[in-house]
Protein backbone atom coordinates (compact mmCIF):
# COMPACT_ATOMS: atom_id res chain seq x y z
CA UNK A 1 0.00 0.00 0.00
CA UNK A 2 0.98 3.57 -0.47
CA UNK A 3 2.95 4.53 2.62
CA UNK A 4 3.62 8.61 1.29
CA UNK A 5 1.32 10.71 -1.08
CA UNK A 6 1.77 13.75 -2.72
CA UNK A 7 -1.57 15.38 -3.91
CA UNK A 8 -1.73 17.94 -6.15
CA UNK A 9 1.27 19.43 -4.14
CA UNK A 10 2.35 22.89 -4.83
CA UNK A 11 5.00 25.19 -3.42
CA UNK A 12 4.91 29.35 -3.82
CA UNK A 13 7.83 31.73 -2.54
CA UNK A 14 7.12 35.51 -2.35
CA UNK A 15 9.60 37.01 -4.84
CA UNK A 16 9.75 41.27 -4.63
CA UNK A 17 5.75 41.90 -5.17
CA UNK A 18 5.39 38.41 -7.46
CA UNK A 19 4.92 35.00 -6.21
CA UNK A 20 7.49 32.60 -7.55
CA UNK A 21 6.02 29.33 -8.11
CA UNK A 22 8.55 26.58 -7.28
CA UNK A 23 6.31 23.41 -7.84
CA UNK A 24 3.11 22.77 -9.35
CA UNK A 25 0.61 19.84 -9.26
CA UNK A 26 2.91 17.65 -7.84
CA UNK A 27 1.18 13.78 -7.17
CA UNK A 28 2.81 11.10 -6.88
CA UNK A 29 1.81 7.70 -4.28
CA UNK A 30 5.34 6.10 -2.73
CA UNK A 31 4.89 2.17 -1.54
CA UNK A 32 6.02 0.99 1.14
CA UNK A 33 9.74 -0.09 1.11
CA UNK A 34 9.77 1.41 -2.45
CA UNK A 35 13.12 3.21 -3.34
CA UNK A 36 12.26 6.40 -5.18
CA UNK A 37 14.94 8.95 -6.78
CA UNK A 38 13.44 12.28 -7.59
CA UNK A 39 15.63 13.64 -10.77
CA UNK A 40 15.84 16.92 -12.44
CA UNK A 41 17.56 19.95 -13.34
CA UNK A 42 18.43 22.30 -10.52
CA UNK A 43 16.04 24.73 -9.64
CA UNK A 44 13.44 22.56 -10.61
CA UNK A 45 12.13 22.19 -7.01
CA UNK A 46 13.39 18.75 -5.91
CA UNK A 47 15.17 19.36 -2.79
CA UNK A 48 12.18 21.54 -1.62
CA UNK A 49 9.65 18.74 -2.27
CA UNK A 50 11.67 16.50 -0.12
CA UNK A 51 11.79 19.46 2.66
CA UNK A 52 8.25 20.07 2.56
CA UNK A 53 7.73 15.88 3.30
CA UNK A 54 10.78 16.58 6.05
CA UNK A 55 8.23 19.43 7.59
CA UNK A 56 11.22 22.28 7.27
CA UNK A 57 9.23 23.98 4.57
CA UNK A 58 5.33 24.88 4.55
CA UNK A 59 3.05 23.49 1.72
CA UNK A 60 1.14 25.91 -0.62
CA UNK A 61 -1.23 24.16 -1.99
CA UNK A 62 -1.88 20.37 -2.23
CA UNK A 63 -1.26 18.42 0.99
CA UNK A 64 1.63 15.28 1.60
CA UNK A 65 0.09 12.34 3.49
CA UNK A 66 2.19 10.08 5.74
CA UNK A 67 0.10 6.90 6.49
CA UNK A 68 -2.94 9.09 5.66
CA UNK A 69 -1.66 11.86 8.28
CA UNK A 70 -1.32 15.20 6.50
CA UNK A 71 2.12 16.42 7.22
CA UNK A 72 2.53 20.08 9.03
CA UNK A 73 6.00 19.99 11.22
CA UNK A 74 9.19 18.08 11.27
CA UNK A 75 8.72 15.02 13.32
CA UNK A 76 10.96 11.89 14.25
CA UNK A 77 8.54 9.47 11.68
CA UNK A 78 10.65 10.93 8.94
CA UNK A 79 14.66 10.70 8.88
CA UNK A 80 16.37 13.23 6.68
CA UNK A 81 19.96 12.94 5.53
CA UNK A 82 21.61 15.93 3.99
CA UNK A 83 24.38 16.74 1.46
CA UNK A 84 26.42 18.09 3.87
CA UNK A 85 25.73 15.68 6.11
CA UNK A 86 24.33 18.18 8.92
CA UNK A 87 26.53 16.21 11.55
CA UNK A 88 26.85 17.76 15.49
CA UNK A 89 31.00 18.81 15.17
CA UNK A 90 31.13 18.43 18.99
CA UNK A 91 29.69 15.10 19.65
CA UNK A 92 31.15 11.76 18.56
CA UNK A 93 29.77 9.41 16.13
CA UNK A 94 27.87 7.14 18.81
CA UNK A 95 26.17 10.72 20.30
CA UNK A 96 25.66 12.34 16.75
CA UNK A 97 23.68 9.12 16.54
CA UNK A 98 21.72 8.74 19.86
CA UNK A 99 20.64 12.40 18.98
CA UNK A 100 17.18 11.40 17.99
CA UNK A 101 16.92 9.20 20.95
CA UNK A 102 18.16 11.46 23.33
CA UNK A 103 15.62 14.57 22.73
CA UNK A 104 12.77 11.70 22.70
CA UNK A 105 13.66 10.51 26.26
CA UNK A 106 15.25 7.27 25.45
CA UNK A 107 16.76 5.75 28.43
CA UNK A 108 20.62 5.81 27.63
CA UNK A 109 21.05 2.71 27.99
CA UNK A 110 18.43 1.72 25.43
CA UNK A 111 19.71 4.70 23.54
CA UNK A 112 23.44 3.38 23.49
CA UNK A 113 22.26 -0.53 22.35
CA UNK A 114 20.42 1.34 19.69
CA UNK A 115 22.82 3.83 18.64
CA UNK A 116 25.78 0.57 18.64
CA UNK A 117 23.42 -1.50 16.17
CA UNK A 118 23.43 1.50 13.76
CA UNK A 119 26.56 1.86 14.17
CA UNK A 120 27.53 -1.84 13.07
CA UNK A 121 24.76 -1.24 10.21
CA UNK A 122 26.48 1.70 8.49
CA UNK A 123 29.84 0.15 9.24
CA UNK A 124 31.01 2.47 11.49
CA UNK A 125 32.28 0.16 14.29
CA UNK A 126 35.88 1.41 15.99
CA UNK A 127 34.66 4.67 15.09
CA UNK A 128 32.09 5.38 18.17
CA UNK A 129 34.52 7.61 20.04
CA UNK A 130 35.67 9.63 16.83
CA UNK A 131 34.49 12.95 16.01
CA UNK A 132 33.31 14.34 13.05
CA UNK A 133 36.28 16.08 11.89
CA UNK A 134 38.60 12.79 12.11
CA UNK A 135 36.16 11.07 10.05
CA UNK A 136 36.42 11.06 5.50
CA UNK A 137 33.45 12.21 3.60
CA UNK A 138 31.85 8.79 3.26
CA UNK A 139 32.29 8.02 7.03
CA UNK A 140 30.85 11.09 7.68
CA UNK A 141 27.57 10.59 5.89
CA UNK A 142 27.51 7.05 7.09
CA UNK A 143 26.86 8.57 10.59
CA UNK A 144 24.08 10.91 9.35
CA UNK A 145 22.24 7.83 7.53
CA UNK A 146 22.74 6.06 10.74
CA UNK A 147 21.85 8.52 12.73
CA UNK A 148 18.31 9.15 10.46
CA UNK A 149 17.71 5.55 10.88
CA UNK A 150 18.17 5.60 14.69
CA UNK A 151 14.98 6.83 15.00
CA UNK A 152 13.22 4.01 13.01
CA UNK A 153 11.48 6.53 10.84
CA UNK A 154 8.50 5.39 8.23
CA UNK A 155 10.26 7.29 5.76
CA UNK A 156 14.11 8.14 4.90
CA UNK A 157 14.67 10.99 3.13
CA UNK A 158 17.85 11.83 1.56
CA UNK A 159 18.78 14.84 -0.11
CA UNK A 160 21.74 14.32 -2.64
CA UNK A 161 23.60 12.59 -0.17
CA UNK A 162 26.41 11.73 -2.13
CA UNK A 163 27.10 14.96 -3.21
CA UNK A 164 30.08 15.94 -1.60
CA UNK A 165 31.68 13.20 -2.09
CA UNK A 166 34.46 11.72 -5.00
CA UNK A 167 33.12 9.92 -7.38
CA UNK A 168 34.61 6.69 -5.75
CA UNK A 169 33.43 6.91 -2.92
CA UNK A 170 30.05 8.14 -4.16
CA UNK A 171 29.72 4.55 -5.88
CA UNK A 172 31.38 2.56 -2.66
CA UNK A 173 28.45 4.89 -0.57
CA UNK A 174 25.79 3.76 -3.00
CA UNK A 175 26.62 -0.20 -3.00
CA UNK A 176 26.22 0.39 0.88
CA UNK A 177 23.18 2.10 0.78
CA UNK A 178 20.96 -0.32 -1.37
CA UNK A 179 22.62 -2.97 1.23
CA UNK A 180 21.59 -1.21 4.33
CA UNK A 181 18.16 -0.22 2.69
CA UNK A 182 17.45 -4.05 1.93
CA UNK A 183 18.00 -4.73 5.73
CA UNK A 184 16.19 -1.90 7.01
CA UNK A 185 13.34 -2.71 4.58
CA UNK A 186 12.61 1.57 4.62
CA UNK A 187 10.98 3.80 2.50
CA UNK A 188 13.39 6.02 0.21
CA UNK A 189 12.87 9.16 -1.21
CA UNK A 190 16.12 10.17 -2.55
CA UNK A 191 16.46 13.13 -4.17
CA UNK A 192 19.74 13.45 -7.31
CA UNK A 193 20.57 15.34 -10.54
CA UNK A 194 23.14 12.52 -11.25
CA UNK A 195 21.14 9.89 -13.84
CA UNK A 196 24.31 7.24 -13.31
CA UNK A 197 22.89 7.90 -9.62
CA UNK A 198 18.97 7.51 -9.86
CA UNK A 199 19.40 4.34 -11.98
CA UNK A 200 21.71 2.29 -10.17
CA UNK A 201 19.43 3.14 -6.83
CA UNK A 202 15.59 3.09 -7.50
CA UNK A 203 12.97 1.43 -8.27
CA UNK A 204 11.28 4.03 -9.64
CA UNK A 205 12.80 7.70 -10.99
CA UNK A 206 10.36 10.50 -10.72
CA UNK A 207 12.03 12.84 -14.05
CA UNK A 208 10.59 16.45 -12.58
CA UNK A 209 10.47 19.27 -15.34
CA UNK A 210 12.03 22.65 -14.63
CA UNK A 211 10.82 25.74 -12.86
CA UNK A 212 7.80 25.47 -11.91
CA UNK A 213 8.57 21.68 -10.51
CA UNK A 214 6.27 19.19 -11.81
CA UNK A 215 6.19 15.62 -12.70
CA UNK A 216 7.33 14.92 -16.23
CA UNK A 217 7.84 11.41 -16.56
CA UNK A 218 7.68 8.23 -14.45
CA UNK A 219 10.32 5.18 -14.96
CA UNK A 220 9.77 1.89 -13.57
CA UNK A 221 13.21 -0.25 -13.16
CA UNK A 222 13.07 -3.71 -13.63
CA UNK A 223 16.91 -4.23 -13.91
CA UNK A 224 17.39 -6.86 -11.23
CA UNK A 225 20.09 -5.77 -8.42
CA UNK A 226 22.94 -5.51 -8.15
CA UNK A 227 23.31 -3.52 -11.38
CA UNK A 228 26.02 -3.46 -13.67
CA UNK A 229 26.87 0.33 -14.82
CA UNK A 230 28.36 -1.40 -17.81
CA UNK A 231 25.60 -3.73 -18.58
CA UNK A 232 24.11 -2.50 -21.97
CA UNK A 233 20.59 -2.03 -20.43
CA UNK A 234 21.65 -0.05 -17.72
CA UNK A 235 23.15 2.44 -20.56
CA UNK A 236 20.40 2.12 -22.73
CA UNK A 237 18.11 2.89 -19.55
CA UNK A 238 20.78 5.84 -18.89
CA UNK A 239 20.74 7.39 -22.21
CA UNK A 240 16.98 7.08 -22.36
CA UNK A 241 16.27 9.46 -19.73
CA UNK A 242 19.16 11.26 -19.97
CA UNK A 243 18.02 12.69 -23.57
CA UNK A 244 14.92 13.30 -21.66
CA UNK A 245 16.68 15.67 -19.54
CA UNK A 246 18.31 17.16 -22.24
CA UNK A 247 15.55 18.03 -24.24
CA UNK A 248 14.13 19.87 -21.28
CA UNK A 249 17.20 21.67 -21.08
CA UNK A 250 16.88 23.11 -24.32
CA UNK A 251 13.45 24.36 -23.74
CA UNK A 252 14.00 26.03 -20.40
CA UNK B 1 63.51 -1.25 27.35
CA UNK B 2 67.12 0.29 28.27
CA UNK B 3 67.83 3.79 27.86
CA UNK B 4 64.09 4.28 26.66
CA UNK B 5 63.71 7.66 28.75
CA UNK B 6 67.29 9.15 27.57
CA UNK B 7 65.89 8.54 24.13
CA UNK B 8 62.29 10.01 24.33
CA UNK B 9 64.61 13.10 25.95
CA UNK B 10 66.38 12.77 22.95
CA UNK B 11 63.46 12.60 21.01
CA UNK B 12 62.23 15.93 22.27
CA UNK B 13 65.54 17.66 22.15
CA UNK B 14 65.69 16.76 18.37
CA UNK B 15 61.93 18.01 17.57
CA UNK B 16 61.47 20.72 20.07
CA UNK B 17 65.73 21.53 19.84
CA UNK B 18 65.20 24.42 17.64
CA UNK B 19 62.27 25.97 18.96
CA UNK B 20 63.91 25.84 22.56
CA UNK B 21 67.40 27.56 21.31
CA UNK B 22 65.60 30.31 19.81
CA UNK B 23 63.39 31.19 22.46
CA UNK B 24 66.61 31.30 25.05
CA UNK B 25 68.29 33.50 22.65
CA UNK B 26 65.23 35.80 22.57
CA UNK B 27 64.85 35.73 26.16
CA UNK B 28 68.67 35.98 26.45
CA UNK B 29 68.92 39.06 24.26
CA UNK B 30 65.97 41.08 25.52
CA UNK B 31 67.80 40.70 28.82
CA UNK B 32 71.04 42.17 27.51
CA UNK B 33 69.49 44.63 25.47
CA UNK B 34 67.99 46.30 28.16
CA UNK B 35 70.92 46.05 30.29
CA UNK B 36 72.97 47.83 27.67
CA UNK B 37 70.00 50.44 27.52
CA UNK B 38 70.39 51.41 30.66
CA UNK B 39 74.00 51.42 31.12
CA UNK B 40 73.91 53.25 27.82
CA UNK B 41 71.21 55.82 29.08
CA UNK B 42 73.09 56.43 32.29
CA UNK B 43 75.98 57.08 30.86
CA UNK B 44 74.56 59.79 28.89
CA UNK B 45 72.76 61.37 31.44
CA UNK B 46 69.43 60.97 28.70
CA UNK B 47 67.09 59.21 31.24
CA UNK B 48 66.91 56.36 33.87
CA UNK B 49 66.18 53.21 33.46
CA UNK B 50 67.35 50.61 36.20
CA UNK B 51 69.28 47.74 35.07
CA UNK B 52 67.89 44.37 35.12
CA UNK B 53 69.91 43.73 38.65
CA UNK B 54 69.09 46.60 39.90
CA UNK B 55 64.92 45.58 39.60
CA UNK B 56 65.79 41.97 40.99
CA UNK B 57 67.02 44.00 44.09
CA UNK B 58 64.04 46.19 44.38
CA UNK B 59 61.86 42.95 43.56
CA UNK B 60 63.39 40.81 46.61
CA UNK B 61 62.75 44.18 49.07
CA UNK B 62 59.01 44.19 47.63
CA UNK B 63 58.09 40.85 48.17
CA UNK B 64 58.49 41.88 52.18
CA UNK B 65 56.93 45.62 51.24
CA UNK B 66 58.48 48.47 49.23
CA UNK B 67 59.78 51.21 51.40
CA UNK B 68 57.45 53.34 49.89
CA UNK B 69 53.89 51.74 50.57
CA UNK B 70 55.21 49.44 52.54
CA UNK B 71 52.58 46.95 51.50
CA UNK B 72 54.17 42.99 50.40
CA UNK B 73 53.68 42.76 46.26
CA UNK B 74 51.95 39.66 46.86
CA UNK B 75 49.25 41.94 48.67
CA UNK B 76 48.97 44.35 45.98
CA UNK B 77 48.78 42.01 43.25
CA UNK B 78 45.94 39.92 45.39
CA UNK B 79 44.02 43.47 45.08
CA UNK B 80 44.50 43.80 41.57
CA UNK B 81 43.64 40.38 40.50
CA UNK B 82 40.83 40.58 43.19
CA UNK B 83 39.26 43.64 41.34
CA UNK B 84 39.63 42.01 38.07
CA UNK B 85 37.97 38.54 39.40
CA UNK B 86 34.88 40.59 40.10
CA UNK B 87 34.26 42.28 37.13
CA UNK B 88 35.74 40.09 34.71
CA UNK B 89 32.58 37.26 36.36
CA UNK B 90 30.33 39.88 36.42
CA UNK B 91 30.67 40.94 32.71
CA UNK B 92 30.66 36.81 31.73
CA UNK B 93 27.44 36.66 33.87
CA UNK B 94 25.74 39.30 32.43
CA UNK B 95 27.03 39.33 28.97
CA UNK B 96 26.45 35.30 28.07
CA UNK B 97 22.73 35.31 29.16
CA UNK B 98 22.31 38.58 27.05
CA UNK B 99 24.56 37.57 23.97
CA UNK B 100 22.48 34.73 23.63
CA UNK B 101 19.16 36.58 23.43
CA UNK B 102 20.38 39.18 20.94
CA UNK B 103 22.05 36.39 19.15
CA UNK B 104 18.77 34.43 18.73
CA UNK B 105 16.06 37.10 19.08
CA UNK B 106 15.63 39.78 16.08
CA UNK B 107 13.61 41.88 18.74
CA UNK B 108 15.96 41.65 21.55
CA UNK B 109 18.46 42.48 18.70
CA UNK B 110 16.97 46.02 17.81
CA UNK B 111 16.33 47.01 21.37
CA UNK B 112 19.76 46.19 22.48
CA UNK B 113 21.92 46.96 19.47
CA UNK B 114 21.46 50.82 19.14
CA UNK B 115 22.33 51.37 22.92
CA UNK B 116 25.42 49.12 23.29
CA UNK B 117 26.00 50.29 19.75
CA UNK B 118 26.75 53.67 21.21
CA UNK B 119 28.53 52.59 24.43
CA UNK B 120 30.61 49.88 22.57
CA UNK B 121 33.20 52.34 21.47
CA UNK B 122 33.75 54.32 24.34
CA UNK B 123 37.03 53.62 25.71
CA UNK B 124 36.84 51.44 29.43
CA UNK B 125 38.82 53.99 30.71
CA UNK B 126 37.56 57.62 29.53
CA UNK B 127 34.70 56.55 32.02
CA UNK B 128 36.99 54.94 34.41
CA UNK B 129 36.15 58.69 36.30
CA UNK B 130 32.67 58.32 36.01
CA UNK B 131 32.49 54.97 37.34
CA UNK B 132 34.54 56.35 40.49
CA UNK B 133 32.21 58.82 41.25
CA UNK B 134 29.61 57.23 40.53
CA UNK B 135 29.81 53.16 42.54
CA UNK B 136 33.11 54.22 44.61
CA UNK B 137 36.53 53.59 45.36
CA UNK B 138 35.71 49.79 46.31
CA UNK B 139 33.39 49.24 43.09
CA UNK B 140 34.59 52.15 40.08
CA UNK B 141 37.17 49.64 39.42
CA UNK B 142 35.37 46.34 39.13
CA UNK B 143 33.07 48.58 37.09
CA UNK B 144 35.37 49.73 34.85
CA UNK B 145 37.02 46.50 34.19
CA UNK B 146 33.65 44.57 33.56
CA UNK B 147 32.78 47.35 31.33
CA UNK B 148 35.90 46.60 28.83
CA UNK B 149 35.12 43.07 29.45
CA UNK B 150 31.33 43.13 28.71
CA UNK B 151 31.15 44.46 25.14
CA UNK B 152 33.67 41.66 23.47
CA UNK B 153 32.29 38.99 25.12
CA UNK B 154 28.52 40.03 24.73
CA UNK B 155 29.76 40.60 20.87
CA UNK B 156 31.26 37.11 20.14
CA UNK B 157 28.56 35.54 21.54
CA UNK B 158 26.06 36.92 19.44
CA UNK B 159 27.96 36.98 16.91
CA UNK B 160 28.34 32.74 17.68
CA UNK B 161 24.66 32.32 18.12
CA UNK B 162 23.98 34.07 14.33
CA UNK B 163 26.69 31.65 13.11
CA UNK B 164 24.90 29.03 13.86
CA UNK B 165 24.77 26.30 10.66
CA UNK B 166 21.34 26.12 9.63
CA UNK B 167 21.47 22.20 8.53
CA UNK B 168 22.42 22.06 12.03
CA UNK B 169 18.63 23.57 13.21
CA UNK B 170 17.41 21.57 10.19
CA UNK B 171 18.91 18.02 11.46
CA UNK B 172 18.09 18.31 15.30
CA UNK B 173 14.09 19.51 13.84
CA UNK B 174 14.00 16.51 12.39
CA UNK B 175 15.09 14.51 14.43
CA UNK B 176 12.38 15.56 16.81
CA UNK B 177 13.99 18.29 18.99
CA UNK B 178 11.78 20.96 20.47
CA UNK B 179 12.91 24.35 20.43
CA UNK B 180 14.25 24.44 23.36
CA UNK B 181 16.36 21.55 22.89
CA UNK B 182 18.13 23.08 19.72
CA UNK B 183 18.38 25.81 21.78
CA UNK B 184 20.30 24.06 24.49
CA UNK B 185 22.02 20.73 22.20
CA UNK B 186 22.67 22.75 19.19
CA UNK B 187 22.49 26.62 19.49
CA UNK B 188 24.47 26.45 23.02
CA UNK B 189 27.72 23.82 22.18
CA UNK B 190 28.17 26.04 19.16
CA UNK B 191 28.57 29.37 20.56
CA UNK B 192 30.74 28.15 23.45
CA UNK B 193 33.97 28.15 20.97
CA UNK B 194 33.00 32.40 20.67
CA UNK B 195 32.47 32.42 24.19
CA UNK B 196 36.24 31.59 24.27
CA UNK B 197 37.33 34.23 21.96
CA UNK B 198 35.19 36.88 23.46
CA UNK B 199 37.20 35.71 26.57
CA UNK B 200 40.30 35.93 25.73
CA UNK B 201 40.01 39.09 23.64
CA UNK B 202 38.11 40.19 27.31
CA UNK B 203 41.57 39.15 29.36
CA UNK B 204 43.57 41.21 27.17
CA UNK B 205 41.24 44.23 28.09
CA UNK B 206 40.86 43.52 31.14
CA UNK B 207 44.56 43.99 32.53
CA UNK B 208 44.96 46.84 30.35
CA UNK B 209 42.43 48.79 32.25
CA UNK B 210 42.81 47.21 35.80
CA UNK B 211 46.01 48.80 36.14
CA UNK B 212 45.02 52.24 34.61
CA UNK B 213 41.92 52.11 36.59
CA UNK B 214 44.39 52.08 40.00
CA UNK B 215 45.73 54.90 39.23
CA UNK B 216 42.84 56.91 40.30
CA UNK B 217 42.28 55.31 43.26
CA UNK B 218 42.78 51.79 44.92
CA UNK B 219 42.50 51.50 48.46
CA UNK B 220 44.29 48.32 49.82
CA UNK B 221 46.87 48.68 47.28
CA UNK B 222 47.19 47.32 43.17
CA UNK B 223 50.21 46.77 40.95
CA UNK B 224 48.64 49.81 38.97
CA UNK B 225 48.72 52.09 42.32
CA UNK B 226 52.28 50.53 43.22
CA UNK B 227 53.55 51.89 39.59
CA UNK B 228 51.87 55.09 39.85
CA UNK B 229 53.51 55.76 43.38
CA UNK B 230 56.96 54.42 42.71
CA UNK B 231 56.92 56.76 39.71
CA UNK B 232 55.77 59.88 41.61
CA UNK B 233 58.15 59.31 43.91
CA UNK B 234 60.73 58.91 41.08
CA UNK B 235 61.54 55.15 42.77
CA UNK B 236 61.78 53.64 38.97
CA UNK B 237 63.30 50.24 39.83
CA UNK B 238 60.57 49.59 42.26
CA UNK B 239 57.67 50.76 39.35
CA UNK B 240 59.66 48.48 37.19
CA UNK B 241 58.81 45.44 39.58
CA UNK B 242 54.98 46.44 39.09
CA UNK B 243 55.36 46.28 35.30
CA UNK B 244 57.13 42.80 35.35
CA UNK B 245 54.64 41.67 38.02
CA UNK B 246 51.61 43.15 35.72
CA UNK B 247 53.43 41.56 32.68
CA UNK B 248 53.47 38.05 34.33
CA UNK B 249 49.88 38.08 35.73
CA UNK B 250 48.97 38.86 32.07
CA UNK B 251 51.00 35.95 30.63
CA UNK B 252 49.47 33.84 33.29
CA UNK B 253 46.29 34.61 32.81
CA UNK B 254 46.03 34.40 28.80
CA UNK B 255 48.35 31.11 28.80
CA UNK B 256 45.56 29.95 31.31
CA UNK B 257 42.42 31.07 28.69
CA UNK B 258 44.50 29.59 25.69
CA UNK B 259 45.00 26.28 27.63
CA UNK B 260 41.16 26.67 28.15
CA UNK B 261 40.46 27.08 24.66
CA UNK B 262 42.62 24.11 23.45
CA UNK B 263 40.65 21.85 25.71
CA UNK B 264 37.38 23.08 25.11
CA UNK B 265 38.38 22.97 21.10
CA UNK B 266 39.59 19.58 21.74
CA UNK B 267 35.84 18.29 23.38
CA UNK B 268 34.35 20.21 20.93
CA UNK B 269 35.72 18.25 18.17
CA UNK B 270 36.71 21.05 16.52
CA UNK B 271 40.45 20.38 16.79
Amino acid sequence: MSILSFKNVGKVFPKDKEELVAIQNFTLDVEEGEFVCLLGPSGCGKTTLLRMVAGLESISKGAIELNGKGITEPGSDRGMVFQDFGLFPWRNVKRNIEFGLEVRGIPPEKRAETAQKYVELVGLKGFEQSHPNELSGGMKQRVGIARALANDPAVLLMDEPFGALDAQTRNQMQFELLRIWKETRKTVLFVTHSVDEAVFLADRIVVMTGRPGSIKDLWELELPRPRNRASSEFIALRKDILDELEVQKTVV
Amino acid sequence: MMGTTSWSWREILRREGTKIVLTAISLVSFLLIWWGLSIYLESMKLSYLPAPDVVFEAFLVSLSGDPLTHNPLLNHIIASLNRFVWGFALAIVLAVPLGLLMGGSKYARYLGMPASEILRPIPPLALAGFFFAAFGVLYGPIVTVFYGVFFPVLYNVMFGVRSVDPILLDAARTLGASRLQMFGKVILPFTIPYLMTGISIGLGVGWMVIVAAEWIAAPGGGVGALILSTYTNGMYDYMFVGIIAVAILGILTTSLSRLLENKVAERMGMK
